[in-house]
């Protein structure tokens, strides 16, 4: 996708009509020197809100993150806009062979602009033409309840909403009610 | 834990369901096996079914008896009651380090199918563990679409319906659409939220 700024006004964002165009969003590998760009989402308490994490402090601990969880991780992205680290999506394994847990986070900067749409779309065609010969057939993602923001998310990204799982989720002291979503790998990828 | 059907003095034809815990006797390892080794039985099960006495003998020992909770179902008649299923709730997965879930599972021989052994187990299984685990937030299990007495089980047992989850357990190699089933402590009054039963504990 090339980089067009379009203006445009409140209230065709608000009405969905918009064409939203956004600069060019690849995926890629983190590497360490990710770090400094992380702490830009990463202290956010506004991001850190419906995620499982506090905001961070400082870099040292984020660098162990990075270091111990995101690069050995089987399946971690960073989001890119014009090739800046703006966020990550992640797809973790289960208990069970056939289902992976989409996970994403952006900073704020650029919510609201397609971004998180079409990382999500895209990691969806990435991950299942890398696992499913590895058996994942399901890509789940639970959203808190109160999340309306990532529901809609899903949704716009063709997931398919299955019910609310009652309390079934540890979020920051306490038991939460979440969406479930999946998308398949025969669903229909929308465009 | 014993758990009988009404206070009165049960008529012969009340059904007494009671759970008790395994042992390494070979009454209970044959008991195992008169479900364990049934195609019928083990057709939603992920393990495939049992050819020889040795092997629900060594997974008495080896899985059972160091699990956190496994009973056997006895139900019918006679003392003591026979043997005819059993039931495991399994804590976890836990987030965070932190346990506040379990998941349920069960199975019936199926001579003693339709008669309400198994919604008897459920609800006695349910009971126990809400007491024995105060940390206990949500207990859920899940049931094969194909499945539709094991959902009627757990709709009667008490569980609330919350969606089919598709293609989330891998049966016998195989991608399979669950219905999930849960039942929770709400978490205003902390009181269990579900349903057929009337407010209060």
């Amino acid at each position: 996708m090339e980089a067009t700024a379009t203006p445009r006004t409140q209230e065709e964002v608000k009405a969905g009509t918009a064409k939203v165009t956004v600069g060019e969003v690849t995926l890629r590998k983190f590497e360490l020197s990710d770090v400094d760009a992380m702490m830009a989402w990463a202290s956010d308490p506004e991001v850190a809100a419906f995620c499982r994490w506090e905001p961070y402090e400082s870099t040292k601990p984020l660098l162990a993150f990075l270091r111990d969880t995101v690069l050995p991780h089987p399946w971690f992205r960073a989001i890119c806009v014009s090739g800046a680290v703006v966020g990550a999506v992640s797809v973790s394994p289960t208990s069970e062979r056939c289902r992976r847990e989409l996970g994403y986070v952006l900073a704020r900067a650029h919510w609201g602009k397609g971004v998180a749409t079409a990382v999500v779309r895209r990691a969806l065609r990435d991950v299942f033409a890398d696992l499913e010969p590895e058996g994942l057939r399901r890509v789940e993602a639970l959203v808190d309840v109160g999340n309306l923001a990532s529901q809609r998310l899903a949704e716009k990204a063709g997931f398919r909403r299955e019910g609310v799982l009652r309390r079934h989720y540890w979020h920051k002291g306490r038991a939460r009610d979440m969406v479930m979503y999946s998308f398949l790998s025969d669903d229909p990828l929308p465009e | 834990m014993e758990v009988q059907q009404g206070g009165a003095p049960a008529p012969a034809a009340e059904l007494v369901v009671s759970l008790r815990e395994f042992t390494l006797s070979d009454a209970d390892a044959e008991a195992f096996m008169s479900w364990a080794s049934d195609p019928r039985v083990v057709r939603f099960q992920r393990r495939d079914a049992y050819e020889h006495v040795d092997q629900a003998r060594r997974y008495i020992a080896d899985h059972v008896l160091p699990h956190p909770w496994y009973r056997a179902i006895c139900a019918g008649a006679g003392a003591p009651l026979p043997v005819v299923g059993s039931i495991s709730v399994k804590p976890g997965p836990a987030e965070d380090g932190r346990l506040f879930r379990a998941s349920v599972g069960y199975r019936v021989a199926h001579a003693h199918w339709g008669r309400g052994v198994a919604t008897r187990a459920v609800r006695a299984a349910a009971e126990a563990v809400f007491a024995a685990w105060p940390w206990l937030l949500r207990l859920e299990a899940v049931a094969d679409v194909e499945n539709p007495a094991s959902q009627r089980v757990l709709e009667k047992a008490g569980f609330v319906r919350e969606g089919v989850l598709r293609k989330y357990i891998l049966l016998k190699g195989r991608p399979r659409d669950m219905v999930m089933f849960s039942i929770v402590v709400d978490a205003d009054t902390d009181r269990r939220r579900q349903q057929n039963k009337p407010d209060g504990p």
